[in-house]
């Protein structure tokens, strides 16, 4: 059922405390609506600038304040869009293509784009040779983002000036110290190498839910995006999907979204980013609010058979055993709370877990019930 | 009632396909199915087609109680409640066939979840699927229980003994075995009726019915045709454990009087006579174990294992 583990893809080993994430600075009240609205286009710009593959010359990289006009006049929507077929095929089309070609005519908020660009390609390219110290970096950098819009919906005008700074301090030091890169993980600290072995449990799958907060007409969502399918006699929802990171998103009237498929935390919050960015670029107001990973998938080889009879008999209350039903054992872990699922050749699938360090932690429980099992 | 018992093969009740040489035939599976129970490395074929032969009747007659039920209630499909009101006698089977039911519905809802698919085709298919079954099954009981003693299985946490004693059979089978051995047992395991659907509904000649048993009740059925078989096989195992005589057992000279009428037969002699050398059960333990189990002996004989037809009391429920 599970695939081997993937090549290595070096878990984030954050050794050592992290500077504190940069204090917001010191700011006014909330500013108007349409100040608000540009320091908005501001910020998705940077992100879209990071995760765009259309050229610079495409009215995306412009200065904000045309395409901020376009999103809000609303009467102007269908113009827009007609006028810019252009935009149309980028909004919808992520495929696969190499970012790290982004010209130099691009302006001072994206010059780190090739950068961290980049560092997407080498964290996606398990295979390459990235140093370590771009990956953390990347994580961080992602995380710090991710932090901002997570606390967009308290103070927009705190954080995008925030958000400038931070963005700003990294192309000075690309391949540096990253730990300096300011930001804080909001996850638990992960221990990635269990003690007993050298086995790691890999990401299989995370289904993250986020608020895109504005109605949406999803006929015209599914008319106008590519890789959309809306069948709403069958299911209210359009589904979209993207390539890079290839990933699912469940995309609803009102406005919440879901999406499946992606292998990291990263991957998942990058692609529910482009979708929301699709779902802006056709002309609705979208935000990105509560981003939040609802379960994750994690699998791993233990390689070496397991008799699973022994394990359903004495671990009773916490496994079932059915073969005839389902050829793996289903053991529910009380702490954390993951259910398990073992397989007699050795493979186990973890799942449940909302964070990371609890498919971790899971796996370093079971680790020696399974050995005490072990088929020789 | 001797003879009914005693040659279940004869009964006239099972549907006339049968007699006209039918081409389906679960034989290969069920001693795969026999082994993963606790049967021996290779089961003989003529138990494993005397105990097809039994299963067969036995859900043929359960079928058509079922759509006598469907028709009372004035159905057009046998329901899982049909089945479930044929099981509500029983409340050690019926409580296992719940937690069947459940682990069913838990599984797909933890299997859903893996696979980014399977999520997106239940988000289509619309309908609340999450515990479906268990809802079935709690709705139907909560109407027909008059005593609270139904509904109170749910809440019910005490061990199942009888399954109990299966794990604990296999565990012990299985410690001996080494991995290659251990593999092609869990493959034998992992067969059950419902995984062959197909072949089971025309095994069991669905389509000539008027009264068609319905996805979920299908499920039931199968469920319940590999309970027949793992009821045999453990029955048939002690039977076996009885025919030892062994020093010291007070009860050793009554033992050996019921058997005389078996030991006397032509055909039984000489399988008996290769019991002590195979670990395989023999056809003449199902038999033994079929007539001990439909015995009607006892001050409280005539009130239980009411569903009877032929004398052949259904082992499943």
């Amino acid at each position: 059922m599970a695939s081997a583990p993937r090549p290595e893809r070096v878990p984030r080993l954050l050794a050592g405390c992290l500077p504190p994430y940069p204090p917001p600075p010191p700011t006014v009240g909330l500013l108007s609506m349409e100040q608000e609205e540009t320091y908005l286009e501001l910020y998705l710009d940077q992100c879209a600038a990071q995760d765009d593959l259309a050229p610079p010359r495409s009215p995306l990289f412009n200065p904000v304040a045309p395409y901020g006009m376009y999103i809000l006049n609303a009467s102007n929507l269908d113009t827009a869009l007609n006028s810019n077929p252009e935009v149309k095929e980028a909004s919808g089309d992520f495929s696969s293509v190499d970012l790290s070609f982004l010209p130099d005519e691009v302006t001072q908020e994206n010059k780190d784009q090739p950068v961290i660009s980049s560092r997407h390609e080498t964290e996606e390219n398990s295979e390459s040779q990235s140093p370590q110290s771009r990956l953390p970096s990347l994580s961080e950098q992602d995380i710090g983002l991710g932090l901002n819009s997570s606390s967009l919906s308290n103070s927009h005008s705190q954080l995008h000036p925030g958000d400038t700074d931070s963005v700003q301090p990294s192309p000075e030091k690309p391949n540096s110290d990253s730990l300096s890169l300011a930001s804080i993980t909001p996850m638990t600290p992960m221990t990635p190498v269990s003690e007993c072995c050298g086995i790691v449990p890999q990401l299989q799958n995370i289904v993250s839910t986020v608020n895109l907060a504005c109605k949406l007409d999803l006929k015209k969502i599914a008319l106008h995006a590519k890789n959309a399918e809306y069948n709403p006699k069958r299911f209210a929802a359009v589904i979209m999907r993207i390539r890079e990171p290839r990933t699912t998103a469940l995309i609803f009237s009102s406005g919440k979204m879901v999406c499946t498929g992606a292998k990291s935390e990263e991957q998942s919050r990058l692609a529910a980013r482009k979708y929301a960015r699709v779902v802006q670029k056709l002309g609705f107001p979208a935000r990105f609010l509560d981003f939040k990973i609802q379960n994750m998938v994690g699998s791993c080889d233990v390689r070496f058979p397991i008799r699973l009879e022994g394990l359903v008999l004495t671990h009773q209350q916490f496994s079932s055993y059915e073969p005839e039903l389902f050829p793996g054992l289903i053991y529910r872990m009380v702490k954390p709370r993951i259910v398990l699922l073992i397989f007699v050749s050795g493979k186990v699938v973890l799942t449940g877990a909302k964070e990371r360090s609890e498919i971790y932690e899971a796996f370093e429980n079971i680790y020696p019930i399974l050995k005490g099992f072990k088929k020789a | 009632m001797n003879n009914t018992a005693a040659s279940p093969m004869s009964t006239a009740t099972s549907s006339s396909g049968r007699n006209t040489g039918k081409s389906i035939s679960f034989a290969a599976e069920l001693q795969s199915m026999m082994y993963s129970l606790g049967d021996a490395r290779r089961p003989l074929h003529e138990t494993a087609v005397l105990v097809e032969d039994v299963v067969h009747t036995q859900l043929i007659n359960l079928l058509q109680q079922a759509a006598e039920v469907s028709q009372l209630r004035g159905a057009r499909v046998i329901t899982p409640e049909d089945l479930l009101f044929l099981m509500r006698k029983d409340k050690k089977k019926l409580r296992r066939l719940l937690k069947y039911m459940f682990i069913r519905d838990y599984k797909s809802k933890i299997v859903k979840g893996i696979d980014e698919d399977d999520l997106l085709e239940d988000k289509l298919s619309g309908s609340n699927n999450t515990n479906k079954r268990q809802k079935i099954a709690q709705d139907f009981l909560n109407s027909i229980d008059q005593t609270g003693e139904l509904l109170a299985m749910f809440e019910d946490d005490e061990v199942d003994e009888v399954k109990q004693e299966r794990m604990e059979r296999a565990e012990r089978q299985t410690r001996i075995m080494d991995s290659a051995q251990y593999a092609e047992f869990c493959e034998s395991r992992q067969l059950s009726f419902s995984k062959k659907a197909s072949k089971f509904r025309d095994w069991l000649d669905c389509s000539s019915m008027e009264i068609k048993p319905n996805v979920v009740a299908m499920e039931i059925l199968a469920y319940l045709a590999y309970e027949t078989v793992a009821q045999l096989v453990d029955l048939a195992l002690l039977v076996r454990q009885d025919m030892v005589t062994k020093a010291g057992d007070p009860f050793s000279h009554a033992i050996s009087a019921t058997f005389i009428q078996y030991h006397n037969s032509a055909e039984s002699t000489a399988a008996c006579g290769v019991e002590a050398h195979s670990d395989a059960i023999q056809p003449c333990h199902i038999r033994e174990a079929i007539r001990r189990y439909s015995h009607k002996i006892g001050p409280l004989s005539p009130f239980t294992n009411a569903y009877r037809r032929n004398g052949m009391a259904f082992l499943a429920c």
